[in-house]
């Protein structure tokens, strides 16, 4: 083997294992604090996210909400300047979106947060001590994931149940 | 609980309405003209044409056809990896993820109601946006057929459980039903004697299709009355 090759065959199957790892994670446009809404300004999950006990697709608050409190800064950080100023030029914050159900599996937030009263961090991890945005999914979003807790509750695991 | 379907065929005026709503409802892919003459046109819920009587005394008549969702399917007998089956409730279910498109279960199916995934789906410009959120595209090479809309029946009772109350007749119709004009197509629970579709099912007009291979279909004709 030439001595190039000895640097350079590594070298590319490096990048292309960092590139397959870094393909499932986002950057968000605004490094939101998730503790520091809760622990210091007291919100609760369905404070923002006011459509997961009532409707099947959960919601991410828009500027008009957020407007509510951030019109002007509360502090001199400078991601509150970010939000701030979409609230001024009134554009949604472009937020990637990060748990993503396959079209082919029927999920509703209400028929698991409302009425089988399971609790968001069962899914989402602890979001209560997340100091950064969801950059991935914390759980993998895969039908084991379903049916391990589905089992474990004793609900319904006939496959026409979620599938559609 | 089993769900099935009466068709009147004296109330049925063949317009199709129901062949329309269904695939609207289903994202149902539409196939061009060319491979449509191949025999690979997609419909879940088809118009059989039947000839009655021979010229000039000729009558000729359109039957909606959907899946039969037999109590004793022949389609999930041969299916290998049990993307099609029966459940509890009767239903005929096809998981798309799991089939492997080997088409066993169309050539099985005596009422040819499967349709096979030939093309990645396609739909004529501005059509694409107006898919149904509540049902998924299928991928190519995947075998679909009717559900019963049963994503309407995951919907409806979910809407039932949180206002604390059993599921009505009227909550879970699939699209062919609701939409017909003339009321032909009644859908219900064939067990509960407060449904329409159990009182008609034992009507002495009611015949099934090919009831003689034993399959059980649960989607009942009413015969037609001279």
């Amino acid at each position: 083997m030439k001595h190039w090759e000895l640097f350079v065959i590594p070298t590319f199957f490096l990048f292309f294992i960092s590139g397959c790892s870094d393909s499932a994670s986002f950057s968000q446009p605004i490094a939101y604090n998730h503790k520091k809404h809760i622990e210091e300004a007291g919100l609760g999950c369905f404070d923002c996210h006011t459509q997961v006990l009532t409707h099947q697709k959960a919601n991410i608050p828009n500027v008009e909400f957020c407007k509510n409190c951030h019109e002007t800064p509360m502090t001199d950080s400078k991601e509150e300047e970010k939000l701030v100023g979409y609230i001024q030029e009134n554009q949604p914050i472009p937020w990637i979106q990060v748990h993503r159900v396959p079209d082919h599996a029927y999920f509703s937030h209400r028929r698991h947060v409302s009425l089988g009263k399971v609790a968001c961090q069962d899914c989402h991890g602890d979001v209560n001590n997340m100091t950064l945005p969801f950059s991935k999914p914390f759980y993998p979003i895969k039908m084991q994931f379903c049916i391990t807790c589905h089992e474990k509750n004793r609900v319904n695991t006939d496959c026409a149940t979620c599938h559609r | 609980m089993k769900w099935g379907m009466v068709i009147d065929l004296q109330k049925c005026t063949g317009c199709g309405e129901c062949a329309a709503a269904c695939k609207l409802e289903n994202n149902v892919a539409i196939v061009a003209h060319k491979e449509s003459e191949m025999g690979r046109t997609m419909l879940w819920m088809d118009m059989l044409t039947i000839y009655e009587g021979e010229y000039p005394r000729l009558r000729v008549r359109q039957i909606p056809r959907p899946c039969m969702h037999c109590d004793h399917p022949p389609c999930t007998k041969v299916c290998p990896v049990r993307a099609t089956y029966i459940n509890e409730e009767g239903i005929v279910a096809q998981i798309y993820p799991q089939c492997i498109g080997c088409r066993y279960c169309m050539a099985a199916c005596p009422y040819t109601v499967k349709s096979f995934n030939w093309y990645k789906p396609s739909f004529p410009p501005g059509m694409a946006r107006t898919t149904n959120p509540d049902v998924s595209v299928r991928p190519v090479g995947v075998v679909e057929k009717c559900t019963f809309c049963i994503h309407r029946l995951q919907i409806a009772r979910e809407q039932a459980k949180s206002e604390a109350r059993d599921l009505r007749e009227n909550d879970y119709q699939p699209a062919c039903g609701a939409s017909c004009p003339t009321g032909a197509i009644v859908f219900g629970d064939l067990e509960n004697a407060n449904h329409q579709v159990n009182r008609l099912a034992h009507n002495p007009r009611a015949t099934k299709l090919l009831e003689d291979l034993g399959t059980e279909p649960k989607v009942i004709y009413l015969k037609e009355v001279d």
